[in-house]
């Protein structure tokens, strides 16, 4: 199948200046500029396939807005290659948009005085959508965001949460084969986001639309994305399945124990002397945190040891959540 | 086609906003009307104190205020950028335009047009009725679509020139104050340019052709024959002025930067 989305060696650079400090500092700008080039995006390549969904994360700064950006053709990229759906974004940038639908959480694409309704109109005036086509497609859309009693509603009376199932419906009136959301569910509640959530996966399903996301919310990633993208500081750090990011970075298994008397970590180091474990004391309760290789032999010694010879009130073994493997990752690095 | 198509829909949905909050509408509509008839006022009496300006007179004078009219209102209805520089570029406004598949200074003349301002071509054009009657002024047949066409293209080069002037924010990150300097600058345009000093005259005429907007233009009317390559040469420089305006701005677009968020 063809790939929706080829980037080759993207590279944008931003041209920034620094200032010096103090009044002196400000009357020697005025004269020689300091100018920095700053790489926002360095040197990166990376293909999507259509009908996949795709996680693209980052610490804020690492570059992911920059990079949609160029992908949807509203900045210029300094130098590499990017082809998405079959265009070039930038240079058909007219004709590339209407096969692309956008949502930026935080920018709204509705117009703030006009109903819902008005604006879904006239996008469908601009995207140049047939009656059929618009009647079909948009009334299960409506239907499944639970958008109709919001239709003949201005959009600056909507909440955020009503407003974002809007611009998402917005992103949508073309049909678009590939969808880029940028933070599409940043401030909204569960159960919005849930909905959203299982929207994407209908769309997905149904249409099969490629989506790209962008989000700080992990279990957004969880709930829809096979493949995660991870940048840092304007490079990919990691292109792959998020369940291998699991096994290859996760660090074992977490055991917690509740005891019912009191317990000392040496104690319980000199039990499990044996061994490889690292025992962590919960600042707040009585709770110790055995953390262990993730193997089930040996996690089944060390309950029956620590078993054999505590009373134990509740035991509870967790895995590593993604969210620490992220934080991990950025803490440490890759390597 | 498609352009005009979709120019409707928006000046459709533009009234329907317009219309949804009445009290306002009525309100804005009655202070526009009041506007300009203070506006009339005040022209009347400040032209009533000159009476020969460089070989013009009074009437004549009135007679080309009220022609700058028509294509200013044209102007100020559609070419609403004074802010183009913190809404679209600072606030980041430019990214949701760029994603739609119109071209983007149109989508801005869609977007931010000002229909209230069309008011102010009735006052040119009273104004205009005003002084050509008391000049006596016969009206043939060519002349409302000569009206027509030198209104246009007044529109285009005062539309070109601030074009070309929003679009330093592509290149400059700061803002700057020229769009004010400018809004006096494009005064010059309504008084006869021969009163002005002669590199004055050729700026207004070839740099900032402000002049293509009032006295060009209103000339021909006035039956001035020595003006007359000037005034068929209004339409060719709007065009040519806002065609160079419309390729700086598709360069500047490839140069933006956005904001970050």
């Amino acid at each position: 199948m063809k790939d929706a989305i080829t980037v080759r060696n993207l590279k944008k650079e931003f041209k920034a200046y620094s200032s010096r400090s103090g009044l002196k500092g400000a009357f020697r700008d005025l004269l020689t500029r300091n100018y920095k080039i700053v790489p926002a995006v360095n040197d990166i390549s990376f293909n999507v396939k259509q009908g996949e969904m795709v996680g693209y994360i980052g610490e804020n700064g690492a570059g992911k807005s920059t990079t949609i950006k160029m992908l949807t053709g509203i900045l210029t990229p300094t130098s590499g290659e990017v082809t998405v759906n079959g265009m070039n974004p930038h240079r058909d940038r007219e004709k590339f948009v209407s096969t692309i639908g956008v949502v930026f959480g935080q920018r709204s694409q509705l117009w703030w005085d006009i109903a819902v309704q008005e604006s879904f109109r006239l996008l469908k005036k601009v995207y140049k959508v047939s009656d059929e086509q618009f009647e079909s497609h948009m009334a299960h859309v409506i239907k499944t965001l639970g958008l109709e009693p919001l239709l003949d509603k201005p959009v600056r009376k909507l909440s955020l949460g009503q407003r974002m199932r809007c611009e998402l419906a917005a992103a949508l009136i073309h049909n678009p084969p590939l969808l880029f959301l940028d933070e599409p569910t940043i401030g909204l509640d569960v159960l919005v986001k849930l909905k959203i959530r299982e929207f994407l996966k209908e769309i997905n399903e149904k249409y099969n639309t490629t989506i790209l996301l962008t989000t700080h919310d992990l279990t957004e990633i969880e709930a829809l994305c096979e493949r995660v993208v991870m940048l840092d500081d304007g490079k990919i750090i990691y292109d792959g399945a998020l369940k291998s990011l699991k096994e290859k970075w996760g660090e074992g298994k977490e055991i917690e124990f509740q005891f019912l008397e009191e317990v000392e970590i040496t104690d319980l180091n000199s039990i499990t002397a044996s061994s490889e474990v690292k025992w962590e004391k919960n600042d707040k309760e009585p709770i110790y945190t055995a953390i262990v290789e993730d193997n089930d032999e040996l996690i089944s010694l060390l309950i029956a040891k620590v078993v054999a010879d505590l009373k134990v009130k509740d035991i509870n073994i967790k895995e590593t959540s993604t969210e620490e493997i992220i934080r991990n990752i950025y803490d440490r690095g890759i390597s | 086609m498609f352009y005009i198509k979709i120019f409707f829909q928006y000046v459709a949905q533009y009234m329907k906003t317009r219309m949804q909050y009445r009290a306002d509408l009525f309100v804005e509509f009655i202070s526009d009307l009041l506007f300009q008839a203070v506006n009339l006022i005040f022209i009347l009496v400040v032209f009533g104190h000159t009476n020969l300006l460089g070989g013009w007179t009074r009437d004549e004078i009135i007679f080309i205020y009220g022609f700058f009219l028509v294509p200013y209102a044209l102007f100020s209805s559609f070419f609403n950028i004074w802010d183009f520089n913190e809404r679209y570029i600072v606030k980041g406004e430019l990214d949701r335009i760029l994603t739609r598949p119109i071209h983007s200074l149109f989508q801005m003349v869609l977007e931010r047009m000002e229909l209230e301002s069309l008011f102010g071509a009735l006052t040119g054009i009273a104004v205009m009725v005003y002084a050509g009657m008391s000049l006596g002024l016969v009206i043939s047949w060519a002349d409302p679509l000569l009206f027509l066409l030198f209104v246009i293209g007044g529109m285009l080069v005062y539309g070109g020139i601030f074009v070309m002037i929003a679009c330093i924010s592509f290149w400059a990150d700061a803002r700057t104050s020229i769009m004010p300097m400018m809004y006096n600058i494009g005064n010059y345009g309504r008084y006869p340019v021969d009163i002005y000093n002669s590199v004055i005259r050729f700026i207004l005429t070839w740099v900032l052709p402000f002049a293509f907007v009032g006295v060009y233009p209103a000339a021909y009317f006035l039956g001035k024959e020595e003006w007359l390559l000037y005034s068929f040469l209004t339409p060719v420089m709007g065009i040519i002025f806002f065609g160079i305006s419309i390729l700086i701005w598709n360069s500047g677009v490839k140069r933006y930067r956005g904001a970050g968020n």
